[in-house]
């Protein structure tokens, strides 16, 4: 199982054990990380599942779609070029080890 | 194969006057049950109504037998489904942005508040619900939508009839005869504003849907502003008015609020112990289970975010408003892909702006007789009145 950290903006680390196929947000909330809070349950359409993954990661990460980018402009924290809706990052193998920075505020 | 239990005791009135009472036994006894009276599955633990409403692959918004479409003559974005509901949504989106919320309708509402609070007698019984709770979600609402010279007299009438509208389960004329009514008054305010938008473009909804690049059909515009306008009121309303009740009669809770400042965690704890829609429903699109019990296709769900806020896995004493609980998440604003697109507005205006607002200006606000207080609604639910005395 793949193995992910959430980084709260108080530098406090937290790690999960996550399921392949799941997204980086189910896996936040089946591991009761704060700072996910994904009101809409995936769906792409408010978010507040808003991460930064970690600059050493991000090439395998991939980049938002437009739909994706398009909804990062509602988010509450800034946007920085590592901005991404945690429930669009799909979990793979390739992600164990997987580092992200939670923002300030979802709300 | 084992389908869900009917329970044939459970009448209308009692969910209307005592719903909590009775979902307190369905938890404990069967948390997926066939209700006779309402015709509907109903679901009252709070991990069922969740998964339900973020599974929109599998539960469709789109109930066929809802009197909605006939109250609000068109198909909303409420009962529409992935990417057609994705772009109706995306529409009106742009309207609710934080940066819009922090620079033009928090300002506004603050406005308002102000207002509408220093018109409010002193020393007399003064009634919330028809002075404050209802006429300024009517004010904030117009500004927002688009048609701030709709009266807050217009917009509470509309929005009534649209709720009793779609609501009218029995199909009565009187509910229908009522909508059709407001129908023709609020096509016209809307369409008054349309040549002076385009003129003048700001970032009301109405704006924001009509100068878009590719905008939706107007009949979309229209009806989904009046989703809004059915949508915008009661909630932001029923909830000022129950966390106030909550706050009230709970003297010690509120003095450590005003201690701490924590207003929004008072918020919250109204939206979950008095949740303002208590119910949604979902049609299954296959057959599938639910616990164990066979859902069939077709079967119109009734999630009920009111029960799911009580749920004894996630509270303590659920029944009891407790401002100072520790944080816990409620359902009242749904959740999946329709959760409700003024949660953050109700967030600011009532949490961070009109609480700390109205104790500051009355510190000794009084409620007269709390016990004669009643509390009314199945599908909407809140006081029907708070009246209390300023000083
Ligand atoms: C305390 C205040 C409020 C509460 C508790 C509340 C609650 C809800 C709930 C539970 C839903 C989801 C219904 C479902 O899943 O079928 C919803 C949807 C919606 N709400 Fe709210 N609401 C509030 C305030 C507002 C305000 C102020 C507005 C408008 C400015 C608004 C606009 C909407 C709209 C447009 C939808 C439909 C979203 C969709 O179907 O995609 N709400 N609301
Ligand atoms: S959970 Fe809502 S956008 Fe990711």
């Amino acid at each position: 199982m793949p193995r992910l950290t959430f980084v709260s903006p108080d530098g406090n680390e937290t790690t999960v054990e996550a399921s392949t196929g799941d997204s980086v947000m189910q896996a936040a909330l089946a591991g009761n990380v704060d700072g996910i809070v994904a009101e809409c349950g995936g769906a792409m359409m408010c978010a507040t599942c808003h991460v930064y993954v970690a600059d050493d990661w991000a090439p395998k990460t991939g980049t938002p779609s437009d739909g994706e980018r398009a909804m990062l402009d509602f988010a509450a924290s800034e946007v920085k070029p590592t901005s991404r809706l945690s429930c669009q990052i799909a979990i793979t193998d390739e992600l164990d080890g997987l580092t992200v920075h939670l923002p300030d505020a979802q709300i | 194969m084992s389908f869900a239990p009917t329970d044939d005791t459970i009448t209308i009135d009692q969910l209307t006057r005592d719903p909590y009472s009775v979902y307190r036994r369905l938890r404990a006894e069967a948390p997926v049950v066939r209700v006779k009276s309402i015709g509907r599955t109903l679901l009252t633990k709070a991990a069922d109504t969740r998964a339900v409403k973020d599974n929109p692959a599998l539960f469709s918004n789109n109930d066929p037998n809802t009197p909605m479409k006939r109250a609000f003559q068109a198909h909303t974005l409420m009962r529409k489904d992935g990417a057609e509901h994705m772009r109706e949504r995306m529409a009106m989106m742009p309207t609710f942005s934080p940066v819009n919320l922090k620079t033009i309708w928090g300002p506004a509402y603050e406005k308002h508040a102000a207002a509408y609070l220093d018109r409010l007698p002193r020393n007399e019984v003064v009634e919330l619900f028809s002075t404050l709770a209802g006429p300024l979600a009517a004010r904030i609402l117009a500004e927002i939508l688009g048609i701030p010279d709709a009266t807050d007299e217009e917009m509470q009438f509309w929005s009534q009839a649209l709720i009793d509208g779609a609501g009218n389960f029995g199909y009565a004329d009187e509910p229908f005869k009522r909508v059709d009514g407001c129908h023709d008054a609020m096509n016209a305010m809307v369409e008054s504003r349309v040549p002076l938008l385009k003129a003048e473009p700001d970032q009301s909804a109405l704006s924001v849907m009509i100068n878009a690049d590719d905008p939706i059909e107007f009949s979309q515009v229209l009806a989904n502003l009046k989703i809004a306008i059915g949508g915008g009121i009661n909630e932001p309303r029923d909830s000022l008015l129950t966390v106030l009740f909550g706050l009230l009669t709970n003297p010690d809770q509120l003095e450590e609020i005003k201690r701490s400042g924590n207003w929004s965690a008072a918020f919250e704890e109204g939206l979950r112990w008095v949740a303002p829609i208590q119910a949604s429903s979902r049609c299954a699109n296959e057959d599938t289970q639910i616990r164990g019990i066979d859902i069939a296709k077709g079967e119109i769900i009734m999630t009920a975010q009111a029960s799911a806020n009580h749920d004894e896995e996630l509270f303590e004493d659920g029944d009891k408003f407790n401002a100072l609980r520790p944080k816990t998440t409620h359902q009242s604003f749904g959740s999946g892909p329709h959760h409700c697109m003024g949660t953050h507005l109700a967030r600011l205006t009532i949490g961070k702006i009109m609480l700390p607002m109205i104790f500051e200006r009355f510190p000794d606000m009084q409620l007269v007789e709390p016990e004669k207080v009643v509390w009314w609604g199945f599908g909407f639910r809140g006081p029907l009145s708070l009246p209390v005395r300023l000083n």
